[in-house]
């Protein structure tokens, strides 16, 4: 079951100057102990409680005011709760690393707020050598992944936003251990086809002590293109076609001094689903941006 | 890693991709083969048909080349999908049905288990679970009754020299490489229909789907330009009787029983805990009642007589030096995956979903089929004897496992954590060693160059067991040994058949 990374940076709309660095060490805990086996949600006593931990270091640089760009590397570790009935060892290691550009196509102020307009495109790649063809506690989905992402806000001048954001992840193919699988026929490769994506989210949030502090709820939903459904009683594999709606919330805290620290903090749990972990995660990092620190946007 | 290619658009195999091909030679003696089931290859009997200078024959080869000018594109799809050597066609159809049914039924609500059952296939669960010894065993009827069929047109191909329509009708276009075999009866029309109708009793719920199979095979002999009508209607003849005759010793073959009540599988632990002092359990939860096919060791062997003939002696007691050795080696392997042993224990893993480790064996068997160049005989007399060895392998190893009922390495290391599935039924021996050994020797027998090859796969096979924690190294290699003796019993047989010489 894949699941999407909490780091907003590329998809939000904060920009930072020319020459400014932004580091972001962030923890994540995400657990479930229903999933979604086609539509249908369900318990699983062999894998019990799946546990879920994400520590990742993520670093933003302003190329110019208009274009940042992003690298990010995670580490990650999984395994069931025990009892479970299967006794499978949880896995951990370095998980995919991430390297991104953002670009502000466009920022126009009027009378009462102000329009700003970004696209970015992100790519990322497996930097180990984790097997994706070990559901529910692979790393990731193993194969490389490109996202063009779209995403335009609204700020009031009293620091209300709305924000939203579409995206396209192309996700290529995957190499498994084996060299036979099912997806609605046989498959004599070792080769799977991980299905891309749709994600639209859409975002609510308000600055507030003279925008020291954001705070945002959001929906995002993300639907893969194509893909099979977990067989019964059977386990997952990256051919999945897995959908997911979630609710989040997430604040973002900018120290006055020291200048340049900063907090995030997010929840989110997933909703709706298919062939996915109704996963909730809670995560907490520290920030840090060299040089002027510029929360205006 | 890095620098991976993003590769935009692969083409993934979804059959073994071959096109048809020149034999290494038509076997014209191999009616006078041995079959399996029936006692000769003239024990079905198939009607004189009509000379080719004929107007009767005359007329169908006329007709038979209308239709080819009117071919359709999915026509012509099916011929070039279904080949000269379709054995191999049909072997993919049953690993593909195998790998769809392989499903293990899940627990209930209220926590209990519904067992698949053939009175209501559509269940739930579908009928059948095909675990590997049904997967063995489908793929052994399957196999064993396309070889006779074949042996069966062999022997009136050759008797009657019946020419194919491309052969009288130079007009008329050959779709496959030309290997000069007697066309009447149309040992095409013999695979379409004893595949169909084996297929169809082991897996009821793809009736339909075989159906439209065998119609679509069938279309295919008529459009590649080799059989007329009445090449298909002797064939099928043979089909139908061949398949009526395996499906007839598989109903009374004891399957039917494997699957035992409670009762009988806990007075089976019962017995090897007073034997022995030890007993499997289940760990799943919630726990299953029964173990997978206690009796599958009762069902009738193709090879050997008495099953226990061919069971090891006792496993190591528990608290002997050789097991408390064997714990440490799989504490180990547990604590230190590597990326050999990791992908060792994935690739010959064949765990549920898949076509089983019998399935396994036959997809490496068809590409060594293919580098021999073998014909749609021979290729079938791979098939009957590899699924048999498997078949026997397996009832062989199943009787080891519930006579000694021996518990798996999670029961008796604390703490024991494992990177593939531990299956529902005790470990020794290893099902991987028994059906991985016994087909290399199949396999080493029909291709002797090969050997090697395949008796270090079957070795991986075993070992990867143990690497995914799942079993004790003895019942890999105890299992192994049992494998290449039970093999040999379908090796004697095979070595008479008249085909070896």
């Amino acid at each position: 079951m894949p699941y999407l990374s909490l780091a907003q940076t590329p998809t939000d709309e904060l920009m930072m100057s020319k020459g400014d660095i932004c580091f972001l060490f962030n923890f994540e805990y995400g657990q479930f102990d229903q999933y979604w086996e086609g539509e249908t949600l369900r318990k699983n006593g062999t894998i019990a409680k799946v546990q879920r931990r994400t520590s990742m270091v993520m670093a933003a640089y302003g190329i110019t005011k208009r274009l940042n760009a992003y690298v990010g590397l995670p580490y990650v570790s999984t395994n069931s709760t025990t009892p479970n009935g299967g006794k499978f060892a949880g896995t951990s290691g370095i998980q995919d690393l991430t390297i991104g550009l953002k670009y502000e196509v466009i920022r126009r102020k009027g009378a009462n707020g102000e329009w700003m307009g970004f696209g970015s495109v992100t790519y990322s790649t497996p930097v180990s050598n984790y097997l994706s063809d070990y559901q529910p506690y692979s790393l990731g989905i193993g194969a490389p992944q490109i996202t063009w992402r779209g995403v335009v806000e609204y700020e009031w001048n009293a620091g209300f936003y709305l924000r939203g954001n579409g995206g396209y992840i192309w996700k290529g193919y995957t190499e498994v251990e084996r060299e036979y699988y099912y997806n609605d026929g046989s498959y004599f490769t070792s080769w799977m086809d991980v299905p891309s994506a749709w994600t639209y989210e859409a975002v609510v949030g308000k600055w507030f002590m003279n925008k020291s502090l954001k705070a945002e709820v959001s929906y995002n939903s993300s639907r893969s293109t194509s893909g099979d459904d977990i067989r019964a009683y059977n386990s997952p594999q990256p051919t999945n076609r897995v959908d997911m709606d979630r609710i989040g919330i997430f604040a973002q805290y900018f120290f006055q001094k020291p200048k340049g620290l900063g907090l995030v903090a997010s929840y989110s749990r997933v909703i709706q689903g298919r062939n996915a972990p109704e996963m909730a995660a809670f995560s907490a990092g520290i920030t840090y941006q060299f040089g002027l620190f510029s929360p205006k946007n | 890693m890095l620098v991976s290619m993003i590769r935009c658009n692969m083409d993934l195999a979804t059959e073994l991709e071959f096109k048809s091909y020149e034999f290494s030679g038509i076997d014209q003696d191999a009616g006078t083969w041995k079959p399996i089931l029936i006692a000769s290859g003239s024990a079905i009997a198939v009607d004189k048909p009509a000379a080719a200078n004929s107007d009767q024959f005359l007329a169908e080869v006329a007709g038979v080349k209308s239709r080819i000018a009117a071919m359709t594109s999915d026509e012509k799809k099916n011929v070039e999908h279904w080949t000269n050597n379709a054995v191999l066609r049909w072997n993919e159809v049953a690993l593909g049905l195998i790998a769809k049914y392989n499903l293990i039924p899940g627990p209930n609500v209220d926590e209990s288990y519904t067992l698949p059952n053939p009175a209501n296939p559509a269940g739930p669960p579908a009928f059948p679970f095909a675990h590997p010894p049904y997967a063995s065993r489908a793929l052994a009827y399957l196999s064993v009754a396309q070889y006779d069929g074949l042996i069966s047109a062999w022997h009136y191909k050759f008797q009657f020299q019946r020419p194919a329509p491309y052969e009288v009708d130079s007009d008329i276009p050959h779709s496959y490489i030309t290997n000069n075999l007697p066309s009447y009866p149309s040992e095409g029309a013999v695979l379409a229909t004893v595949s169909r109708k084996i297929l169809t009793a082991m897996f009821p719920l793809e009736a339909d789907y075989l159906l439209e199979l065998e119609q679509q095979h069938l279309g295919s002999l008529i459009m590649a330009g080799e059989n007329v009508p009445s090449d298909l209607e002797a064939g099928q003849k043979i089909g139908e009787e061949i398949a009526t005759i395996a499906l007839a010793r598989a109903a009374n073959d004891g399957m039917k029983n494997a699957q035992a009540p409670k009762a009988i599988s806990d007075s089976l632990r019962a017995a090897a805990f007073e034997r022995f002092g030890w007993q499997w359990e289940n760990l799943e939860s919630p726990v299953r009642p029964v173990g997978l096919t206690p009796l599958f060791g009762k069902v009738k062997m193709w090879s050997v007589a008495n099953v226990e003939d061919t069971r090891p002696e006792v496993p190591p007691a528990l608290g002997s030096e050789l097991l408390e050795k064997d714990i440490k080696i799989l504490k180990d392997y547990a604590k230190n995956v590597t990326q050999e042993r990791r992908r060792i224990a994935n690739f010959w893993q064949d765990g549920l979903g898949t076509y089983t480790p019998p399935g396994h064996w036959n997809d490496i068997a068809g590409e060594f089929i293919l580098k021999y160049r073998f014909n749609s005989i021979r290729t079938a007399r791979v098939f009957a004897y590899l699924n048999m060895a498997l078949m026997d392998g397996g009832i062989s190893c199943w009787d080891t496992k519930y006579y000694y009922y021996y518990p798996r390495p999670i029961q008796l290391i604390n703490n024991f954590e494992t990177i593939t599935g531990t299956p529902n039924f005790p470990s020794y021996t290893s099902g991987h060693s028994v059906f991985s050994a016994a087909a290399a020797e199949v396999l080493s027998y029909i291709f002797p160059e090969e050997g090697n090859k395949f008796r270090e796969w079957a070795e991986e096979a075993a070992m990867s067991r143990v690497y995914g924690g799942i079993h004790w190294t003895f019942d890999a290699t105890v299992g192994a040994d049992q494998g290449r003796d039970v093999a040999q019993y379908t090796i004697d047989i095979a070595i008479k058949d008249g085909a070896d010489n």
